[in-house]
């Protein structure tokens, strides 16, 4: 049979057609703070439906761990970009061609646009108050009252201020990264229809359990009265997550009575998700031996006007931000904080590129002014079997110094260091989270899994196929494995945090004992692990399984044009056992290039909070010409070992590995991405300096 | 307006100021031709003019007129660059993968054993945010390798 993606058949949410279907855009603000004062629809034309603030009052504000967003801004709008009205008509077209008919008057109010700002007790409030909860909010929530603080995450281990007594050299840095959009190549798409009180929604999504929660709460209904259709993906990243389009598509349907499909204009992307901008401070002390003894870390990032799953990208940030070293003194203050910004969620790493970023850029600082080879430095602290992490977790399969020895091996780092670099990465799973799947035996000697994992392109349904058919002892092409429907799948916490392998595998053993052990046509396997973080300590499980790779890199710095050039890109990922060898290559091979667009280019630039690069002439994702010549990797497997997710972990050591190889000549940098214009402005302070 | 799309004559309803693209998916439902960047930058939505690769989403439909367009619905399923890309695994979500062949099917009539640098640059219009890259210049060797 022909692979759908070559012979043109794939489809996706933008392809639905529904009967009678309209099509809606979406009437933004052009303010990125202001007070709705009217709102006037009527030069509309009738052959259009306008969704109006009328028209939205009765549902209830959604969010995954915030409830802080409506299903249109009414009396204040809080980014530029933020939904104030949509229209659907007979056809998109139609609908872009009433937009400007809607007339809103603004009363323009301060904005932020800074986290460190934002943060501060002067700084515009972009919310007044806001309630958490949600099966998303798997942790309690820190917000700080009368700031823009949604959550703050601490840990506390150790004394610092007596570790760094014992310190024989400090190091001090702030590192900041910018924001990031997705860009999938797919636009977030929908189409929500209504039967009989019914909310239907098909929609490229990688949490259809979350998205219907999160409906049903705003309109009110049952989660039952619920069904979410979870379409493959062309491409996600983390952007597909909870509800995007999906509460206009519903409230448009339930006006026109008629299903709506919204499919987001390009530009419309940058003013939905992007990734936290954060900045990050780290002092890190050693002995003059190079034993850590200290480590204290500030986090801010930059939730935008929305929380959306901030929260758990800045708790992510924050736990991962001591990185995989023995570390007896931690102090970590991490802040999710808004601003007048587009939203930011989760994206390809969910916040543990950032304090990867700073940490294994400052730990190179710290090696430089300690006279210790980087590498040396590292394995002396590295985590190793049986250690504790800060969190008072014992980590285990711990392979974190085999990860680093073969990244250092595969770009010859004793063969002289001149422009290479290296750094480590540990990045946590969701935790606490739950899996479930059923198989069911079909007459024709076939099963089928009713399963929630999404697919996106990641080839998570191929992976988990395989590990159906071999625990089934039948060919995978036995095994068929629909489109996600929380009408009837079992629930599932979400296809995010390179999980779902990993969780799904082990459900689907379960399940498969349970068709054999009934002796029915019909199985199914649970699994469920347990854990999570004190937010005000630290102290717990952050994950139960961690993702563990290095990388490294080669790099040739033009001081004239200020231009880094990569000439090899290794990645060592600890994979356990690879079930999909194609679908990991793959992975990886993505996550790397994705790292190396982080690195070096891919910023989202925005001037009084008007996103100016929405576009993807402006905004630059990496293309056949920005490959490294060598582009390598190393995936690790370990017989009987678990099986480790893959579909980040390559991601967040790439910016510092090109970081640490470009300060190997020199040549510092704090700021994400890596352009010519601060390799310029910092290689003239390296000839400054020799002066 | 009368064009040959995939080897067939037609005759499609099409507004002077609408795309190709839009007018291939809405007439023909020939949806493997995509927008995604709108601007012609990204080449998702590529197809032949005249054997040609062009942004579907920048050629104006009239502009088509009495010209032969080619989507990837018009080669068999198996032709050898498709067979290649499915064996190289040179995909991942899929979008990007229909003006990806496109593109490389060009380029093989034009270079029938290009390196894997010149197919870099030959592509360079074609943007795979999954970063399949690698596995798709192994594809295309891959398919100069056989007969096309």
């Amino acid at each position: 049979m022909t692979d759908p993606r070559v012979s043109g058949g794939s489809r996706y949410a933008e392809d639905l057609q529904l009967p009678g279907m309209l099509h809606a855009r979406i009437v933004r603000s052009p303010y990125p703070h202001a007070r709705v004062l009217a709102l006037d629809a009527s030069a509309v034309p009738e052959t259009c439906v306008v969704l109006v603030p009328d028209d939205v009052r009765d549902l209830a504000l959604y969010g995954c761990q915030i409830q802080d967003q409506g299903v249109l801004a009414l009396e204040r709008v809080r980014y530029a970009g933020d939904p104030v009205a949509a229209v659907a008509a007979a056809t998109p077209h139609e609908a872009e061609d009433a937009l400007p008919l809607v007339d809103v008057d603004y009363d323009e109010l301060p904005a932020v646009f800074d986290a460190v700002e934002a943060a501060g007790a002067d700084a515009p409030l972009v919310h007044e108050r806001a309630v958490a909860g949600g099966a998303a909010a798997y942790f309690a929530m820190r917000p700080q009252p009368g700031t823009n603080v949604c959550h703050r995450f601490r840990i506390r281990h150790g004394d610092v201020e007596t570790g760094f007594a014992e310190a024989e050299v400090v190091v001090e840095r702030t590192y900041r990264c910018a924001g990031a959009q997705h860009a999938s190549m797919e636009p977030h798409a929908c189409v929500a229809r209504w039967s009989d009180g019914l909310l239907e929604v098909w929609t490229g999504t990688q949490t259809p359990f979350n998205v219907r929660e999160d409906l049903a709460r705003s309109f009110g209904l049952p989660e039952e009265r619920v069904r979410v259709v979870s379409l493959p993906m062309g491409g996600s990243f983390g952007a597909k997550t909870f509800v995007r389009t999906e509460a206009i598509a519903a409230a448009l349907a339930r006006k026109a009575e008629r299903p709506v499909k919204v499919v987001l204009p390009r530009s419309e992307e940058w003013l939905t998700l992007n990734r936290h901008p954060a900045t990050i401070s780290v002092r890190l002390g050693a002995r003059s031996d190079g034993t850590l003894v200290a480590k204290q870390v500030t986090c801010h990032a930059d939730t935008g006007a929305y929380a959306d799953c901030g929260p758990g990208v800045a708790q992510k940030m924050g736990f991962a931000a001591p990185g995989p070293y023995r570390i007896p003194n931690v102090w970590v203050d991490s802040f999710c904080v808004y601003t007048n910004l587009p939203p930011n969620g989760a994206f390809r790493g969910y916040g543990q590129m950032q304090s990867t970023w700073a940490s294994e850029r400052a730990l190179d600082a710290l090696a430089d002014e300690l006279g210790i080879d980087p590498l040396e430095l590292r394995l002396r602290n590295v985590l190793r079997e049986g250690d504790r992490y800060c969190t008072g977790e014992t980590m285990h399969d711990v392979r974190f110094a085999e990860c680093l020895e073969a990244a250092a091996r595969a770009i010859g780092w004793y063969e002289g260091r001149e422009g290479k670099g290296l750094s480590l990465v540990m990045k946590g799973m969701q935790t606490p989270s739950r899996a479930a799947v059923a198989v069911e035996a079909q007459d024709d000697g076939t099963f089928v899994l009713r399963c929630a994992t999404a697919e996106m392109g990641q080839g998570a349904r191929r992976a988990i196929s395989l590990l159906a058919a071999e625990e089934l002892g039948v060919d995978p092409s036995h095994v068929r494995f629909p489109d996600a429907d929380t009408a009837v799948v079992p629930y599932d916490t979400r296809t995010t945090s390179s999980r779902s392998t990993y969780m799904m595998g082990r459900a689907l053993v379960e399940a498969v004992r349970e068709l054999r052990r009934s002796g029915g046509r019909r199985g199914v396997g649970e699994v469920s692990d347990q854990g999570g973080l004190d937010p005000d300590t630290g102290q717990g499980v952050a994950s139960t399984h961690w993702h563990q790779g290095a990388a490294a890199a080669e790099i040739v710095v033009d001081e004239e044009t200020g231009r880094i050039s990569v000439s090899h890109l290794h990645t060592a990922i600890y994979a356990g056992r690879v079930v999909n060898r194609p679908g990991a290559e793959l992975q990886t091979e993505g996550s790397m290039i994705m790292g190396l667009g982080t690195a070096l280019f891919e910023e989202v630039a925005h001037v009084d909070g008007q996103v100016i690069n929405a576009n993807l002439s402006d905004y630059a994702t990496p293309a056949f010409a920005d490959l490294p010549d060598r582009l390598t990797y190393d995936l690790i497997e370990r017989p009987g070992a678990e099986i480790h997710g893959l579909g980040e972990t390559a991601l967040p050591p790439v910016p510092p590995a090109i970081g640490n190889a470009v300060a190997s000549l020199g040549i510092e940098l704090h700021d994400l991405p890596m352009k010519p214009e601060s390799v310029l402005a910092a290689a003239e302070k390296k000839v400054g300096e020799r002066v | 307006m009368r064009v040959r799309v995939n080897g067939f004559e037609r005759e499609l309803d099409a507004r002077a100021d609408e795309s190709i693209l839009d007018v291939l998916r809405r007439e023909l439902e020939l949806l493997s031709v995509r927008e995604a960047c709108g601007i012609g930058v990204c080449g998702a939505c590529t197809v032949l003019l005249d054997g040609e690769p062009v942004s579907g989403c920048l050629l104006l439909a009239p502009l088509a007129e009495g010209r032969e367009v080619t989507t990837v619905e018009g080669l068999d399923g198996s032709h050898p660059v498709q067979q290649a890309f499915a064996d190289a695994h040179a995909f991942q979500c899929g979008y990007c993968t229909p003006g990806m062949i496109l593109t490389a099917c060009r380029l093989l009539e034009e270079s029938p054993h290009p390196t894997a640098a010149e197919i870099r640059t030959a592509m360079s219009g074609n943007l795979c945010r999954c970063g399949s890259y690698t596995k798709i210049v192994d594809a295309v060797l891959r398919a100069a390798a056989g007969p096309v």
